[in-house]
């Protein structure tokens, strides 16, 4: 019996051991959520954070600045790829449960749920110009983000009516916990949004240094603002914006056009996602290189182009025919592909100056005025870069023209469709198939609070 | 003449006196059907009790009376026999019982005599799979185990299967059984990065396993609590036998190809189709052709089958060497095994040396100690995964227009997709090699008779090391070659302490218990970097890449702290009844839900022992047994209770993320499971079976709740789901035939109904995939659009509406119901045969009822929407008003019939003949000669026959890429292999 009872007590102890800390393991890559944001640095690192989801495909990694051009797919270029949810995009024929509608909304909300997390946390950061540019930051996100998601999941923005379409939601607060992750919000109007957008990028720009790196300073708050007051028709605070960062003389053309494409952070970049061999938007299912190349060992060729496009275009001596159009040589080869997007690891600019000539030159000759310089000055000086004359008295047409020439592939083609109230193919600026559905998992997820746009 | 006369009368009287008295000696040997002698068989003279038992070279000397004209002789495990008692050296062929109600079965942390058992237990023997050529050891259960619904997936070597105990019980957790090797529980996930799981248990030797116990219901398992959920499989390893040392050798090797090609279109009927698509449409088929592959193949003569590119003959060959023994006291067994496979899929290889030493020693009456050692390597050269255009099945997408080899006669790469025979040029591998231990020691104290007291310290230590190199022509590895390292070492340690009771002279009730405590400890730790840029392909090593474009390095943990408790109880020998108790804490559950408990009861009634039964000449053996009680499912994943931030870099600058928001409640999943069955026997257990029927309760499902995405969260893990499953197994063993001529059969069949029961939202379909949840609705149940073939006037595809009636255009389709991916049943149906020398064993095993949807189907049966090579019966195209038909008018580009829907779903039922072995043991007489004890030549087939209406190539397939919940789908997803070996084996 006496053995009995050794063995039971080995077994008492075996037992004790155990109980609360046996049984306690932290997670090595990961930190537990209540002790995450403690100090300057932790809260500097997840605005950083914001940027990486920024860099995704989802987002400017490869959506934001491709899908806008395969919606205006006609007379311009042609998906071939096998990605059922982009053949969708360019043929307008996308489904509720299209994967690019459904990525793109929860990443730009994602991060708009972490830049929400760091205005809420800005008080653990005790240095004030650090804290004052961390909530600049912050906001130019969320504020970016809202007008990404409103001019692609809302009907488009008319100066001429009040704008009470359904926009998207208007998220401001942070969710950390499952009852704040569970609310439902519906989706505002698309005046609402554009006031919140406004708001938060305006803010921005007073809150942001002037120069911060390669991340967003004022003049990248700057000319988003003049993108979304173009978007809206307020040409007049469109020009000012653009004339703001012109102003800054902080940019200028490279002198031949493939240049800000080939290197990184040059001065025609306003704005650019940083990218590297290790932390890219993809290589091989995923990224611009990844849709668009056709050289050997990079890109699925993808997005050819329309050849009638270029030729229509471009003059034959446009440094830009050469430059930002070949005939591919990997994958589809013999067709035409754009080179502005020829490696893995290569910067994206998202914005660059010389849009915001072209906006200026829009802008003034809409509205006759001449802030900042004419806009036949601010056109040839876009033009001259690439070889190609100088338009007398240029006309808005002359100008959106060298817009689509300038700008192609860039992410822009859809929207200035939109805003100048035109047509892609068949389909008509404010055709409900040239918005994107709201995920069928939003309106699922939130009960029907969050409702689907027409014809979906 | 008269003395002589009375002398002899005398002495016959006397000898007639004697008669009655007269003894005869009789000398014998027992030997198995394999000729090997057995000891310890009981030699009786017939209703008596006088006897002897076989010596351990089976020989056995009985002195019987004169008469005596019968013997009976008996072991545990073979038939009873009565022989002649005539002659005075008999040579006893024991026959192997088909099911033997005393024979023992492995329980959790035991075992016990089946006649006892109140619980479902499932039992495959070593006898039943020994020298097939097995993938891997589980593969042995299909068709077998009654309850277990095993579905290989695919033909690739080394690739896990997927194997469900009773249905479905879990949506995000493991639905794989719990796996315990010699009391070890081992890791039965994948370790590797690829995105197809391989399997870690194909490192196992199956000729080491003696036995596989699958626990079925709550009462058997329950004693795992919170990992048996999916039910247990209890390996049992070969342990060494008292007696002779004996050697065995075994060698097998044979062939293997396809069990089935599909047929593309040839050149053409490739130019016929694609004309006529082109033309549809306004275009010039070359035109497009060229535009599309940037080739003018379009005008060649080439008529290449790429299909059959991505096969090759392959072979097996396995050695093996074993040799058991022991005294009294110890016991041994050492074997040792290579297998080499090459598969049937171009590239796929997998080799595997195993070692295993299993001892034991009794040190005195107290004390036993013992260990089980066993070490096995394994190098699997992989097919990539099936969604990926390095998997060589999707070489049949390919144009027959293009040539196989270029000017150069190197592999052709311009071609319309990727031509993948490049990877497998010169320097490019992908291979996993793996190392695996899973060893234990143990102790046992008896501390009292009827006490004893185990000890068990056990490790499952795994290291898999993956490399691959893709060179500079290849996809992925352009433009200057690419190379990956990968390492991951997962150890779990386990220690568990028993305590047994267990009152030996039970007259009128017979007691036994059991306590103990479990600890588990799991760390898994990886290493990766991945490198690009080299010299040339031939460097092959990251050393010498330029850019080292990712690294990285990952660990995990888990801990279980267990504690444990069983009592049977046995009244009369009749009544049965039994009680479990497990209570489990783990790192892995929620602060706020640190422990669960997990109970069981059952209880027996052995009919055949009452009164009014007892002397039933036909039924033999009855038993009505029910259980009910709790079990978990704990494979949840480590941290999933946590809110969580991770690292996210920008460039060159570490950024922080949110990555998972949690709830501290989170907890593992219960199922509560009833089951109630009858186990008989008629004509003294010459047939006898099993039914059951079970109703297992899954609550508190890990589910994915989903959240509004607009707050930063697509979804959170809850406990919060329901699904029921419910079925019923029937198994029917009889030996038909028992004479010169043995014939046993087996015959099982079992069903699972699923039903979802509870959710927060319905899971619907995937972009290509067909599966949902919801409720009311079987697991991974088809909905989608309903194709309802083509308009005869303009060859249309047409779709089915919510009312019934039909639509040309998708987007009007109404989703509805297009099949069920669960089995109405399965089941297997073996036979064994054997006549004198020669044994045959035949092993069939079906599905029934299952639907199949082939994804690839929007690719390769689409009527020429793009250039893919398409199936043949795609000839059959709608060509002018009228025709009736179900493959639309083909239109290049333009997606007539091309969109996701029951187009390409099929019945996937199927029956096979799982594997066929014919041998011949040699005579003994001939063989002593040699010193041979036995030896057996045989020739073995695995996927022999396949009958099925499937048009792809395996009805058992399972596109394990397209994630759990999509069962059923086939992806470009290669055939089972057709192998037939030749082996022999000989017993020294």
């Amino acid at each position: 019996m006496k053995n009995i009872f050794k063995i039971l007590s080995i077994a008492a102890i075996l037992g004790m051991v155990s109980c609360k800390k046996v049984l306690e393991v932290q997670p090595q890559q990961s930190i537990d959520a209540a002790t995450a944001l403690e100090n300057d640095q932790d809260v500097k690192s997840a605005v950083v954070g914001c940027y990486s989801l920024l860099g995704g495909g989802a987002l400017y990694g490869t959506n934001l600045l491709m899908l806008p051009d395969l919606q205006g797919s006609e007379s311009y270029c042609s998906w071939r790829g096998t990605f059922q949810g982009f053949r969708q995009v360019a043929g307008k024929t996308m489904t509720r449960d299209n994967t690019e509608a459904a990525r793109t909304w929860i990443a730009a909300y994602r991060a708009i749920n972490n830049a929400n997390i760091v205005l809420a946390n800005l008080s653990k950061v005790s240095d004030v110009d650090l804290r004052t540019q961390l909530e600049g930051e912050a906001l130019f996100i969320r504020g970016i983000l809202h007008f990404e998601l409103v001019r692609m999941y809302g009907l488009p923005y008319d100066p001429l009516t009040a704008n009470t379409q359904p926009g998207v939601v208007i998220k401001t607060t942070p969710s950390t916990n499952e009852t704040t992750a569970s609310e439902r919000i519906a989706r505002s109007t698309v005046a609402e949004v554009y006031t919140r957008v406004v708001s938060d990028l305006t803010t921005a720009v007073t809150k942001l240094p002037n120069d911060n790196g390669t991340r967003a300073d004022k003049f990248t708050a700057y000319a988003f603002l003049s993108r979304v007051y173009l978007q809206m028709g307020n040409y007049a605070d469109a020009r000012d914006a653009a004339n703001e960062v012109i102003n800054s003389l902080k940019y200028e053309l490279a002198p031949i056009p493939l240049i800000p494409f080939t290197n990184k952070n040059t001065k025609e970049s306003i704005w650019e996602i940083q990218q590297n061999e290790q932390n890219n938007a993809g290589q091989s299912n995923d990224g611009m290189a990844t849709f668009f190349a056709s050289t050997v060992g990079i890109g699925r060729a993808d997005v050819r182009m329309n050849t009638g496009f270029i030729s229509t275009f471009y003059d034959a001596a446009d440094f830009r025919r050469r430059d930002w159009y070949y005939i591919g040589t990997g994958a589809r080869p013999g067709n035409t592909y754009c080179n502005k997007w020829n490696a893995f690891e290569q910067n994206l600019p998202v914005i660059r100056i010389a849009e915001m000539f072209l906006t200026r030159a829009e802008c003034n000759r809409r509205l006759n005025t001449t802030v900042g310089n004419t806009p036949q000055t601010d056109l040839t000086f876009v033009r001259n870069r690439s070889n190609v004359s100088a338009i007398i008295a240029p006309t808005v047409s002359d100008i959106l023209n060298e817009r689509t020439r300038e700008l192609a592939f860039e992410g822009l083609r859809i929207h200035d469709i939109k805003r100048t109230k035109g047509a892609t193919g068949s389909f008509a600026w404010n055709d409900n198939r040239l918005v994107f559905p709201i995920p069928q998992r939003e309106v699922d997820a939130s009960g029907g609070i969050i409702t689907q746009n027409p014809g979906y | 003449m008269g003395k002589s006369k009375l002398s002899l009368l005398i002495v016959l009287l006397l000898s007639g006196s004697f008669l009655l008295a007269q003894n005869k000696n009789i000398t014998g040997k027992v030997i198995d059907a394999g000729g090997s002698p057995l000891a310890g068989v009981s030699v009786k003279v017939k209703g008596t009790s006088t006897g002897t038992t076989s010596n351990t070279d089976g020989s056995f000397s009985i002195t019987v009376a004169d008469n005596v004209k019968k013997l009976a002789v008996s072991s545990v495990g073979y038939e009873d026999q009565e022989v002649d008692a005539s002659g005075s050296s008999l040579l006893i062929t024991m026959a192997q019982s088909t099911k033997d109600l005393n024979e023992v079965v492995v329980v959790g942390y035991g075992t016990k005599i089946k006649k006892d058992v109140s619980a479902s237990i499932a039992k495959v023997t070593s006898k039943e799979f020994q020298n097939l050529p097995l993938p891997s050891f589980e593969q042995a259960l299909q068709g077998r185990a009654s309850g277990v619904y095993i579905n290989t997936g695919s033909g690739k070597l080394g690739q896990g299967l997927s194997i469900r105990v009773r249905g479905i019980s879990s949506v995000s957790a493991n639905q794989q059984p719990f796996v315990v090797i010699d009391g070890v529980p081992v890791v039965s996930q994948s370790l590797g990065s690829a995105t197809e799981p391989d399997n870690p248990l194909a490192t196992l030797n199956p000729d080491d396993i003696e036995s596989i116990e699958v626990l079925k219901d709550a009462s058997s398992s329950a004693i795992y609590g919170a990992r048996a959920s999916n039910g247990v499989l209890l390996v049992t390893t070969k342990s060494g036998k008292q007696g002779k040392t004996k050697l065995n050798v075994g060698y097998f090797s044979g062939w293997s190809e396809p069990t089935k090609k599909q047929e593309f279109l040839n050149a053409t009927q490739y130019k016929q189709l694609f004309t006529a698509a082109a033309e549809n449409m306004g275009y010039v088929a070359a035109d497009e052709f060229a535009g599309e592959t940037g080739t003018n193949d379009w005008n060649s003569t080439n008529n290449t089958n790429w299909a059959d590119e991505a096969f090759q003959k392959g072979y097996i060959k396995q050695y093996n060497i074993s040799v058991n023994g022991g005294d009294a006291r110890t016991k041994f067994l050492f074997s040792g095994s290579f297998n080499d496979q090459k598969g049937i899929i171009i590239g796929n290889r997998l080799t595997r040396a195993t070692g295993r030493v299993n001892l034991d020693h009794v040190i005195n009456k107290s004390f036993k100690v013992g260990a089980n050692i066993s070490l096995a390597q394994s190098n699997n050269y992989r097919v990539p995964s099936d969604n990926s255009f390095s998997n060589p099945i999707q070489l049949n997408a390919l144009p027959p227009l293009h040539p196989l080899l270029d000017a150069n006669g190197k592999n052709n790469n311009a071609t319309l997709y990727y031509n993948n025979l490049i990877e497998l040029e010169d320097n490019n591998r992908n291979l996993s090699k793996t190392y695996r231990s899973i060893s234990s020691i143990f102790a046992e104290w008896n501390i009292l008779s009827n006490l004893k007291f185990r000890s068990q310290a056990g490790i499952d230590w795994n290291n898999l090391q993956e490399n691959q190199f893709l060179g500079r022509r290849s996809l992925d590895g352009a433009p200057e070659g690419y190379s990956y390292d990968n390492q991951v070492t997962s150890s779990v340690f386990t220690n568990t302490n028993t305590l047994q009771w267990n009152n030996k002279n039970a007259g009128t009730h017979a007691i036994d218990a059991l306590a103990g405590i479990e600890y588990q400890r799991g760390i898994a730790n990886g290493a990766s970097v991945e490198g690009r840029a080299f010299p040339s392909d031939r460097f092959t090593r990251i050393a010498n890449a330029a850019i080292i474009s990712n690294g990285s390095s990952t660990e995990t943990q888990f801990r279980f702290l267990s504690y444990f408790a069983r009592a049977n109880y046995k009244l009369k020998n009749k009544y049965l009844f039994g009680a479990s108790v497990r209570a489990d804490g783990s790192s892995r559950f929620g602060s706020d839900n640190r422990y669960g408990l997990f109970p069981a009861a059952s209880a027996a009634w052995i009919l055949s022992e009452e009164n009014f039964l007892s002397n039933n000449k036909v039924l033999s053996f009855l038993k009505i047994r029910t259980s009910y009680g709790r079990t978990g499912n704990a494979e949840i994943g480590n941290f999933s209770s946590l809110s969580l931030y991770t690292s996210s870099a920008y460039a060159n600058i570490a950024g922080l993320i949110t990555s998972q928001i949690g709830v501290p409640a989170l907890t593992w999943e219960n199922t509560d499971q009833f089951d109630v069955g009858i186990d008989f026997g008629f004509w003294n257990n010459r047939i006898s079976g099993e039914v059951d029927y079970f109703r297992k309760n899954t609550k508190d499902m890990l589910l994915n709740v989903p959240l509004p995405a607009t707050n930063g969260f697509t979804n959170i893990t809850k406990n919060i789901g329901d699904m029921m499953n419910t079925g019923w197994e029937f198994t029917l063993n009889a030996n038909l035939i028992r004479s010169a001529l043995n014939w046993t059969t087996s015959f099982n069949i079992s069903t699972y109904r699923n039903e979802v029961t509870r959710l927060v939202s319905p899971v619907p379909p995937g972009q290509r995939t067909l599966g949902r949840l919801a409720v009311g609705a079987p697991f991974g149940q088809f909905y989608g659009r309903k194709y309802m073939g083509v308009d005869p006037a303009n060859g249309d595809a047409l779709y089915m509406r919510a009312d019934g009636s039909t639509t040309n255009d998708y987007s009007l389709a109404a989703d509805t119901v297009l099949g069920n991916p669960n089995p109405d049943f399965y089941g297997g149906w073996n036979n064994k045969f054997s006549y004198k020398g020669f044994d045959l064993d035949i092993q069939c095993q079906f599905v029934s009822g299952n639907d199949l949807y082939n994804i690839a189907g929007f690719f390769q049966s689409v009527n020429g929407d793009y250039f893919d090579n398409q199936t043949v019966d795609q000839m059959n195209y709608w060509t002018k008003p009228g025709d009736i038909t179900d493959i639309p008018q083909p239109r290049l580009y333009d997606g007539n019939g091309a969109n996701k829907s029951s187009r390409w779903v099929q019945d996937g039922s199927y029956f096979r003949v799982k594997s066929v072995n014919f041998g011949y043991n040699f005579p003994r007489k001939l063989l002593q000669k040699a010193k041979i004890d036995n030896a057996r030549v045989y020739i073995a087939a695995q996927n022999l026959f396949t009958f099925t209406k499937y048009k792809g190539y395996d009805p058992e397939v399972n596109a394990t890429y397209t994630g759990n919940l999509n069962l059923g789908h086939d992806f470009y997803t290669p055939p089972q292999a057709r192998t037939i070996t030749l082996g022999i084996n000989l017993g020294f």
